[in-house]
């Protein structure tokens, strides 16, 4: 079955050059795949001209196993970017060595989570201002626990409800290169899912990250961050866990942004078709509404399944738009389901006020274009402003798009580095006024699938040439509070917590 | 959300019509696996059993009748009911084989045997129905609608909706035309634009036939797909009032009140529904919601423990995974 729902893939900046370089995934060797020739993931650095060049061999990054998804920190502080990388059986912690190279310090990190892992994402849950680490477990598997499925006449890949549900694992960041596994203690290991995607952010604005985890054929978590290291999962009274018919759904991608700029965190969910997607608005209570009828997605995305997810604003006018990477995880759908296809097209949808319009037919052939597209990353790699996305597809070539629409608009790039926050600022908020424009961007840790992305924030601007301020809300334990002005306009620039300016 | 093909309309007449003694099709269901003949002759019942099986209906049907009920020994009243059912149709005696039925069905609800029999008469019931009706008046708008209905079935949209529209030529009048014209029109295509013409022809309908409650309810529907809480709060509630066992109504109702973030309203629907289908978790899912929100946690609590109870019960969607080869 892990052959069905890989491969995740990243932007990272690994030697610090500010180009996004691209980490792509691939299903090695394990105990129940052999592969005929030899198979391992790439991590290909930016030229600077639209090509890139692989580095794997040199990096010392290919992975060890039967690879899922890659979520890239810089968990020791250092400034350079580390990629932990979801595998069954075993999963990998490359430390960057800050020279063209990574070390595998998982051993001694202690974070392998054994069995089979899918999406993962890091942030700082205890507010330490050190990246702790959380992992999707998805079923109790192994190639002697494997059921067959399918027919006498014809095999083909059992669905989750073959395998029993597993805990995923929380780690807690030492700061001297080890880690706990405190799943148990922090709550997270009582709830027993099948999950794919991860997403931590803020959801209450209590200062501590919360995790909305998407589980497939088991309601979703949304474990409500109590501080003092305990999770309490809340899914069920936040309306996010099951569908309005009270049944648990195939979920799978996750993401969180603020749509409507009301300051509070809203939440995405992607399942299989038939089945809808959600966008949940936040009620500012711990609680949300499904809006996914009222704004079009409801609709638009009833015939697909979803995977890879992200909310950003593509076309820089300053509001969040959503893109979504589809594929259905079963080859024989076709022969099962009339109308549903294995390989599907993704969907991009524009922003425009209370509505998403579906502007897919619009958008390039890509979007009419079958995939069987599982992680999607999100980043600039020809650092024009526009961003770009990059997608995993499931035994295919992956995807790079070039965002051609993006650049007509002004931008502004911003990337934030913690200093007592953690570094990657993971938790921070973005305010901004341009003009008329008020606009606001967060930074989650993970979301999408099994992807990581490019750790910038790029803040559209319309066609508005001057941005008159950004608000910068660094996360605990700082907390701080930074307003920064005379600020340029179609170009990135770095803000370090506590400078109060910008370079 | 909710079947847009309410059957009961359609079921309930047939049943009626077997009840009340309508001769069934002459042939007997043959037994898939015969009942092993039964060890104690001398016992009335297996007696009356054993002879019923050796093809002497008429003296032992009475016997069975009158004892099936209330055997104690399941596999006895099984037997014994399989048996009168059996002999019933043979017989042709309809309100014998649905006493029986009825009997299996609650008794035995999941068997293959039990279910295939009840398929096999109500089918041959309704085939002998409609081939009387197609005989005894051709040309009525009864048999063009049971045509039409029967292309639906075959889901052949085009051919259906041409013959639906030939009834209303002659019949425009004609109550539950444009209601299934409608409900074509949005089996065929899932798009905004056979939403708006299946939304005319249920509009249409309540011209017709203002006391539609299936119209209603689809127009409900339509508006809450689109978001429209206001009008689908109101034709659910209309929906409701018309009809007032229409347990989907009650649902909807609710479901697009907390949707509008009206849960105290909701609450009375939502109750009204749990209490007719307790088994469904949808209910005892938005019930929960409407409670939680309007701060009866401990009622929230309870709803939520039956959606839970009620949702590892329900039958999954994705299809289950098939059984190894042997």
């Amino acid at each position: 079955m892990p052959e069905t729902v890989g491969p995740g893939c990243a932007f990272l900046d690994y030697d610090n050059d500010g180009w996004m370089d691209i980490y792509l995934v691939n299903s090695g060797p394990c105990d129940f795949f052999k592969p005929s020739k030899p198979l391992r993931n790439a991590l290909y650095r930016n030229n600077r001209n639209g090509t890139f060049t692989d580095v794997t061999e040199k990096a010392g990054v290919p992975g060890n196993a039967y690879g899922q998804g890659v979520a890239v920190g810089d968990y020791n502080g250092d400034g350079l970017p580390d990629i932990f990388l979801t595998q069954y059986p075993r999963c990998i912690l490359y430390r960057n060595n800050g020279d063209g190279t990574f070390t595998d310090v998982t051993a001694k990190a202690g974070v392998a989570a054994p069995g089979w892992a899918t999406s993962a994402t890091w942030f700082d849950y205890d507010n330490d201002g050190r990246l702790d680490l959380f992992v999707c477990g998805f079923t109790e598997y192994s190639k002697e626990k494997n059921v067959y499925c399918g027919s006498k006449q014809m095999r083909s890949y059992c669905m989750p409800n073959a395998y029993p549900a597993v805990s995923s694992w929380l780690f807690h960041n030492n700061g001297d290169g080890t880690f706990t596994d405190v799943s148990k203690e922090s709550g997270i290991a009582k709830e027993l899912g099948k999950a794919w995607g991860v997403v931590a952010a803020d959801v209450n604005n209590d200062g501590l990250l919360d995790l909305f985890v998407a589980n497939d054929k088991v309601q979703n978590y949304l474990f409500a961050n109590r501080g003092k290291g305990r999770f309490e999962e809340v899914g069920l009274w936040g309306g996010v866990a099951v569908n309005a018919m009270g049944l648990a759904r195939s979920g799978m991608g996750v993401d969180a942004a603020d749509i409507n700029n009301d300051g509070w965190l809203d939440l995405f969910l992607t399942n299989v078709d038939n089945e809808t997607f959600s966008l949940y608005r936040n009620r500012k209570d711990m609680t949300f509404d499904d809006l996914a009828i009222p704004t079009g997605i409801g609709a638009a995305t009833m015939p697909y399944s979803g995977w890879g997810v992200k909310f950003f604003d593509y076309d820089n006018d300053g509001d969040v738009d959503l893109l979504i990477a589809n594929g259905h995880p079963d080859t024989m759908v076709e022969k099962r389901i009339h109308g549903v296809r294995y390989a599907e097209p993704m969907l991009l949808f524009r922003h425009t006020g209370d509505k998403f319009e579906n502007v897919s037919a619009k958008s390039g052939p890509i979007f009419a274009t079958d995939l069987a597209a599982r992680g999607m990353a999100t980043g600039d790699f020809d650092n024009d402003g526009a961003v770009d996305v990059l997608v995993g597809v499931n035994d295919g070539a992956p995807v790079l798009l070039r965002n051609n629409i993006g650049r007509q608009n002004h931008w502004l790039g911003v990337r934030l580095i913690g200093k007592k926050a953690n570094i990657d600022a993971v938790g921070a908020r973005i305010t901004y006024q341009a003009g008329d424009l008020r606009g606001s961007a967060y930074k989650a840790g993970g979301g999408s699938y099994a992807s990581s992305h490019d750790p910038r924030i790029v803040l559209g601007l319309g066609m508005r040439t001057k941005i008159d301020w950004l608000e910068i809300t660094w996360p605990q334990p700082s907390g701080k509070v930074e307003r920064i002005d005379k600020l340029p306009v179609d170009r990135y620039i770095i803000i370090v917590e506590g400078e109060g300016k910008w370079r | 959300m909710c079947p847009l093909g309410r059957r009961r309309h359609l079921l309930l007449p047939v049943l009626a019509l077997a009840i009340g003694g309508f001769v069934a099709s002459g042939q007997a269901v043959p037994a898939a696996k015969p009942p092993a003949r039964p060890a104690a002759p001398a016992d009335p019942i297996a007696l009356a059993l054993a002879r019923a099986e050796e093809g002497y209906c008429k003296e032992n049907l009475p016997v069975l009748r009158r004892t099936m009920h209330r055997l104690q020994d399941k596999n006895l009243q099984y037997k014994a009911g399989m048996t009168a059912a059996r002999c019933a149709m043979g017989m042709r005696d309809g309100t014998a084989v649905m006493e029986a039925l009825l009997l299996l069905r609650t008794q035995f609800p999941q068997d293959p045997e039990v279910l295939y029999t009840a398929a096999h008469f109500l089918s041959s019931l309704a085939n002998q129905a409609a081939q009387e009706l197609a005989r005894t008046a051709p040309e009525s708008h009864q048999v063009a609608k049971f045509n039409a209905q029967s292309l639906e079935s075959q889901q052949r949209w085009e051919d259906a909706l041409a013959a639906y529209r030939k009834i209303l030529e002659q019949h425009p009048k004609l109550p539950e035309i444009h209601f299934l014209i409608g409900r074509i029109l949005l089996e065929r295509a899932a798009t905004p634009d056979a939403a708006e013409q299946a939304r005319a022809e249920l509009l249409r309908e309540l011209e017709v036939n203002p006391k539609n409650a299936s119209a209603e309810f689809v127009l409900g529907e339509i508006a809450r797909r689109s978001g429209q809480w206001d009008e689908a709060i109101q034709r659910f509630a209309r929906a409701s009032t018309l009809d007032v066992g229409f347990a989907e109504a009650y649902l909807a109702l609710g479901m697009t009140l907390s949707s509008a973030s009206k849960y105290a309203e909701a609450i009375a629907p939502l109750e009204r529904y749990v209490k007719i289908v307790p088994d469904n978790p949808a209910g005892h899912y938005q019930l929960a919601i409407a409670y939680a929100r309007t701060g009866n946690k401990p009622a929230a609590e309870r709803e939520l423990e039956l959606q839970r109870k009620t949702a590892e019960k329900a039958p999954q969607r994705r299809a289950p995974n098939s059984a190894p080869p042997q």
